[in-house]
């Protein structure tokens, strides 16, 4: 297709006639500033093709504010070769006539006609939208729209797959997509679409089989639980009927009777034994006691004879004692004395040990007191010293009080003195030699000063006399103060008997001198007496009675022994042995009488006991009673000799008839008689039981119930196996179409790749991008930095999407051109957002892909496509209009 | 002259699983009908005597208005019945003949034989040798004491048994519950009633098995009948005439279709079924999809016609033609799907396939008259 001229009136931004004359195949650029009608050119174009003339929808081709303009717009192009008219005016005189070489169409023939040459469809209501635009909607970029192809390619899918179908030769079945959708549908209903199971009638019949099939089991069970107990009934029934013909435990009970009689019998016999085993128990025991009490007796005669032994042996042992004990006295005796003398040594040699301590201490005390008088006569010199220094510091003391006085007068007497003496009139004379003068009474030569205090008469020998007054009141007064205050100095000085300060002075001194003095006595007498003067007197006489008594104690001591006496430690040594000697001795000769006096005592104790058994024996009923006990011994042993021999008969008897084996055999043949009527009746009941369970349950009747189920399973299981087999049938079929149609779209997809490849390779060398089954674009997958990398196309920027976009829309109109459809390719301000070097490779693509197509490519910036080698058309409507 | 119906497994309570549940409670009810018509037969022939061998009722468990409803069905036939119980109605200790006892379901005309003891029928002279079944399955011959059985001399002996003969019947067969060969003349038996086999069978000239009077399998066999025994005298060979009782035909038919004209026949075949047949149709072979269109529609026009037909299409193979597939118009890649499935019927999961391949038919078929498939 080749658009040649175009023409617009009342339509839009042209409110006059505008024409687009001589539109070259390839690239025409037209440039134009914003609102200079570029976009109103675009929209004029789509607006012939896309609307119907008689819209009433399409008051926006009007231009603003004429509400009564009639938008016409006409086109002269080529299709196929053959050279087209289109002229349609909108709104008022609606009109629309195509001129198709020689043929001329009206209305919507030549609409419908047109948009069949092209592949677009109408809205079959209001305004043309997107999704009816089909192929020129594809390859009629709109301004800032480029990047929009996944839609574009939608709604132009179906055009895309007939222009196509041709060219690749395919008969692609116009129904495949319907039965494809129709098929999925019917095996939705019977699978779920992701996990294949089996969902709605499907799953209906499959739960309706299971629930049946587990209903069968139940009835099975029960029915295997129903036979079971007819079994058990007719065995129970056998039973039953041998048990009442029987009568079983009948037999049981009269063995049980002849065992019972047999047993009583025994246990008479047992009573008969039991009577005997007692009276033999009872002779036993009266044998026993006689023996016992001749064995009484015969003991009383052995003891008689054991105590007589006993006294001779008690005699012997008493002998012995006493011989033991006579040399112990004699031992005793000599231990004694031996002790008596050491202890006499003893208190000597401690006497002589005494005298000789008393004689030490004696001379200890007299040196103690020849110290403490000499002590005693020193510190009552140094006390008497001390007092006579008391004295003298007394006698040398003035009081601090006087003192202070004394110096305060003396200080001021002073003072008045400066004052004196500062305002005092100065007199100072300087004789010549030989010359004197008289100064008051005091004649002077020579030179000097003089203070004049009071009026003084100078007398000028061979002159007269000079009297000078010393000016002011104040020398007055001050020579009455310095009067007064020596008055009182004097006085106080006089009455402390002192010639002067300077006197008082030299007393302090020497009263601190004495003090002084005094302190020092006081520490000598300290250190001599530290108890005091009395005490050291005390200590003294106290020293001197000790010793006096002393003296009297040694006095009383003679000297006895002289050196022939051991000491006190080798007595005292003696004493000690000589006594353990005589405590030995004397203990032993005690254990020795002792032992004497027991043996009397035992033979006394033996002489009774004899005596008594001797008594004992000699009773004349002593005898009568052992001769009768003999003759009754020898009675009972008789009598028990015949009941052992009849006990011995019965038990023997008893032996045989073994009553327990009986008693056990009346219990066994009584308990299992009860056993079987119990049985017996049990069974009955039991019975009774079952007959009325199986006639309850045969009343179910739970066979024609199975067969019912087992028939109504089997209706179940068929119609589960059908919608299975449907299932499967539908699913096979579901997923060989859908093989089968992207095979073919597949192969759809090759020429378009190829196209894609070519124009993606001067973009993004060594890029790909797959092409999914609605024909667009796929995912990108380039060489990163990482490696090769995939994304949608979608998250590229906006450059880069748009650029994709027109790129895969020149790729579409390749494909198309191939298939010999018309391609017009329009792009309105398109690729503003590629950088330079982008810009630079579009504009390369743009070129290489105008040699086979016409692009109408609008701009306002002219600049940036003057390297296309075309000439640029300057649109503006603005001066035109 | 003594006249005897003979007749066995009644099977009543049967119930068809294999068919769907209308056609099912029709063939059911139709046991009831029998009994129905034997005794009206037993009427209209003026018998003097009905013996009934066996499995009267088909299982022990039947619902009480099941035993009521079959003996009502008796009533056309007021003179004597006896029966014994088969294996599946044996005489246990609690069975269905002692629920009919206790249900006062059994009118006084029939009797029941659970005892191995002669009935002596005065009236009729006639002494019946009962052999009845009490347990499911024996391994004894019961028939065993028919020969040492003592009857009043001049009286008709009548065995009454169910079994298998020995040596007669295909091996595998019923082998338990046996009977001797040769019972009848061992026994001085004038005839041997026998039930089990539920085909109409001589065994010899005075044993015979009456088969079942209501055809309940599609086994081919000489079912459906009852037999009417005329006994002149005793001694002398009874005179055995079967007759038709049974209201369905159970037609198993089987066919293998080839060319186009083999559908035509099987058609034709088809047409001759009516409403007292019972059909099972199994077909094999290949046939295109206007053949297999053919043949749905007339295995519909004879489900509407007979009382019930099964047709198992499992083993036939579609092969549609060039024509078939243009028919379809199944063109783009739909024709690439029809002929992969047309492959794949031969694969493992052939079924399948063919399943697949008979919808698409059916799909595009539907779009191409325009209607909703």
């Amino acid at each position: 297709m080749k658009l040649t001229r175009l023409r617009v009136d009342q339509f839009r931004r042209f409110r006059q006639p505008f024409e687009l004359r001589d539109l070259v195949d390839g690239l025409n650029l037209f440039a134009g500033p914003n609102e200079a009608g570029k976009s109103t050119l675009v929209a004029a174009i789509r607006a012939a093709f896309f609307e119907r003339h008689r819209s009433g929808t399409v008051e926006h081709l009007q231009p603003w504010g004429d509400g009564g303009a009639a938008p016409e717009v006409e086109l002269d192009f080529e299709l196929g070769g053959t050279p087209c008219r289109l002229t349609k005016r909108f709104l008022v005189r609606k009109r629309c006539t195509l001129q198709f070489g020689t043929r001329t169409l009206d209305g919507t023939d030549a609409e419908n006609f047109i948009a069949e040459q092209l592949g677009f469809a109408f809205a079959a209501k209001g305004s043309s939208k997107s999704e009816h635009w089909g192929i020129p909607g594809l390859l009629w970029m709109e301004q800032g729209e480029a990047q929009h192809i996944r839609e574009a390619v939608t709604h132009a899918t179906d055009h895309l797959r007939t222009a196509l179908n041709a060219s690749l030769g395919e008969i692609a079945g116009g129904d495949g997509d319907d039965v494809t959708n129709e098929v999925e549908k019917l095996r939705n209903e019977l699978l779920t679409p992701t996990s294949d199971k089996p969902r709605g009638a499907h799953a209906e019949a499959l739960q309706a089989e299971q629930c049946l099939r587990d209903a069968l089991g139940a009835v099975d069970a029960d029915l295997l639980i129903y036979r079971q107990k007819v079994d058990r009934l007719a065995l129970l029934r056998r039973e039953h009927e041998t048990d009442t013909g029987e009568r079983p435990w009948e037999a049981l009970r009269t063995q049980a009777k002849a065992a019972g009689d047999a047993l009583r019998e025994a246990q008479s016999l047992q009573q008969q034994l039991d009577g005997e085993r007692n009276a033999a128990l009872a002779l036993a025991q009266r044998i026993d006691l006689l023996r016992r009490q001749l064995d009484g007796h015969a003991a009383e005669s052995r003891d008689a004879e054991r105590r007589a032994d006993a006294v001779v042996a008690a005699q012997r042992a008493l002998d012995d004692a006493n011989s033991l004990a006579a040399p112990w006295q004699q031992r005793e005796g000599d231990a004694i004395l031996r002790h008596d003398k050491a202890r006499r040594t003893l208190a000597l040699a401690r006497a002589q040990d005494n005298r000789r301590a008393l004689l030490r201490e004696l001379d200890d005390l007299r040196r103690k007191a020849g110290a403490a008088s000499a002590a005693l006569a020193q510190a009552e010199a140094e006390q008497s010293r001390q007092l006579a220094l008391r004295a003298e510091a007394a006698a040398s003391e003035i009081s601090a009080t006087d003192f202070a006085a004394l110096r305060e007068q003396v200080r001021r007497i002073r003072e008045l003195d400066i004052r004196r003496s500062a305002i005092a009139t100065r007199l100072r004379f300087a004789l010549d030699a030989g010359r004197e003068l008289r100064i008051g009474d005091e004649t002077v030569g020579g030179e000097g000063e003089r203070q004049l205090l009071e009026a003084t008469t100078l007398t000028l020998p061979g002159y007269g006399r000079l009297r000078i007054e010393p000016g002011g009141n104040d020398i007055a007064a001050l020579a009455r103060d310095a009067a007064e205050l020596h008055d009182r100095h004097t006085s106080a000085l006089s009455r402390l008997g002192l010639a002067s300060f300077e006197a008082a002075e030299a007393r302090q001194q020497l009263h601190a001198l004495k003090l002084s003095d005094l302190k020092a006595a006081e520490a000598t007498l300290k250190a001599l007496a530290p108890g005091g003067i009395d005490a050291l007197r005390a200590e003294c006489a106290a020293l001197d009675a000790r010793t006096a008594e002393v003296q009297q104690r040694l006095d009383a001591h003679t000297d006895e022994g002289g050196g022939t006496l051991p000491s006190v430690s080798e007595a005292e040594s003696a004493e000690d042995i000589a006594r353990g000697s005589a405590a030995e001795a004397a203990r032993q000769l005690a254990a020795a009488r002792n032992g004497c006096a027991a043996a009397q005592a035992a033979l006394e104790a033996a002489q009774r006991e004899r005596d008594a058994a001797r008594a004992r024996l000699d009773d004349p009923a002593r005898a009568k009673q052992v001769a009768d006990s003999n003759i009754s011994l020898t009675d009972a042993l008789a009598q028990h000799a015949a009941a052992v021999q009849r006990i011995e008969y019965l038990a023997g008897r008893l032996d045989a008839v073994r009553p327990q084996t009986l008693a056990q055999d009346v219990e066994r043949y009584t308990r299992s008689a009860e056993q079987l009527e119990k049985t017996f009746a049990q069974r009955r009941d039991a019975l009774t039981v079952l007959e009325v369970e199986l006639q309850a349950a045969g009343a179910q009747g739970l066979d024609e119930r199975r067969a019912e189920l087992a028939r109504d399973h089997a209706a179940a299981a068929r119609r589960a196996d059908q919608l299975g087999r449907r299932a499967r049938a539908l699913d096979l079929l579901l997923k060989l179409l859908q093989d089968k149609r992207h095979a073919l779209t597949q192969r759809l997809q090759a020429p378009l790749q190829k196209h894609l490849n070519h124009y993606l390779g001067q973009l993004f060398p060594g890029a790909r991008i797959a092409i999914d089954d609605s024909l667009s674009p796929g995912p990108l997958t380039r060489e990163g930095t990482s490696g090769s990398e995939s994304g949608p196309v979608d998250e590229l920027s906006f450059g880069a999407r748009e650029q994709v976009g027109v790129i895969a829309r020149l790729a579409y109109a390749d494909l198309l051109k191939e298939a010999g459809k018309p391609t017009l390719i329009i792009l309105d301000d398109a690729l503003v957002h590629s950088d330079d070097a982008r810009l630079a490779q579009m504009k390369r693509v743009l070129f290489d892909a105008a040699t086979r197509h016409q692009i109408l490519l609008f701009t306002c910036h002219p600049e940036k496509w003057r390297d296309m080698g075309v000439p640029t058309r300057a649109l503006d409507t603005r001066s035109t209009t | 002259m003594l006249k005897i119906i003979h007749t066995a497994d009644w099977q009543i309570g049967k119930l068809y699983g294999q068919f769907e549940a209308d056609e099912a409670a029709l063939l059911a009810d139709a046991r009831f009908a029998a009994v129905e018509r034997l005794a009206q037969l037993a009427s209209v022939q003026g018998a003097h005597l009905v013996l009934v061998a066996g499995d009267v009722f088909d299982a022990q468990g039947v619902a009480d208005r099941t035993i009521h409803r079959m003996f009502h069905c008796m009533r056309g036939y007021s003179g004597r019945w006896l029966m014994i119980p088969g294996n599946h109605d044996a005489a246990l200790s609690e069975s269905v003949w002692t629920r009919a006892a206790r249900l006062g379901a059994i009118p006084a005309n029939v009797q029941i034989c659970l005892r191995p003891e002669p009935v002596l029928l005065d009236n009729l002279n006639v002494a019946v040798l009962p052999a009845p079944l009490t347990q499911r399955l024996t391994h004894t011959d019961l028939t065993a004491w028919f020969a040492d059985a003592q009857t009043p001399s001049g009286m008709f002996r009548i065995g009454l048994a169910h079994g298998s003969v020995q040596g007669i019947l295909a091996e595998g067969i019923d082998s338990s519950n046996p009977i001797a060969a040769g019972r009848a003349a061992a026994a001085h038996l004038d005839y041997l009633a026998l039930g089990d086999w539920h085909g109409c069978r001589q065994i010899d000239a005075r044993t015979w098995y009456s088969g079942t009077p209501e055809t309940d399998r599609f086994r081919a066999n000489d079912s459906g009948r009852a037999l009417i025994i005329e006994l002149r005298a005793p001694g002398i060979e009874p005179v055995v005439t079967p007759v038709s009782i049974g209201q369905y035909r159970w037609q198993a038919e089987s066919a293998t279709l080839r060319v186009s004209s083999d559908v035509d026949s099987l058609l034709e075949r088809l047409s001759r079924f009516g409403p007292s047949d019972v059909v099972q149709l199994e077909l094999s072979g290949q046939t295109d999809l206007a053949g297999l269109t053919r043949l749905r529609t007339a295995i519909s026009q004879a489900q509407g016609r007979v009382r019930s037909l099964n047709a198992d299409l499992a083993a036939l193979r579609i092969e549609p033609t060039a024509d078939d597939i243009a028919q379809l118009s199944a063109d783009g890649y739909l024709g690439d799907v029809v002929a992969e499935l047309r492959a794949a019927q031969d694969g493992t999961d052939g079924d399948t396939a063919r399943d697949a391949l008979v919808l698409l038919a059916g799909l595009l078929g539907a779009r191409r008259d325009g209607v909703a498939p």
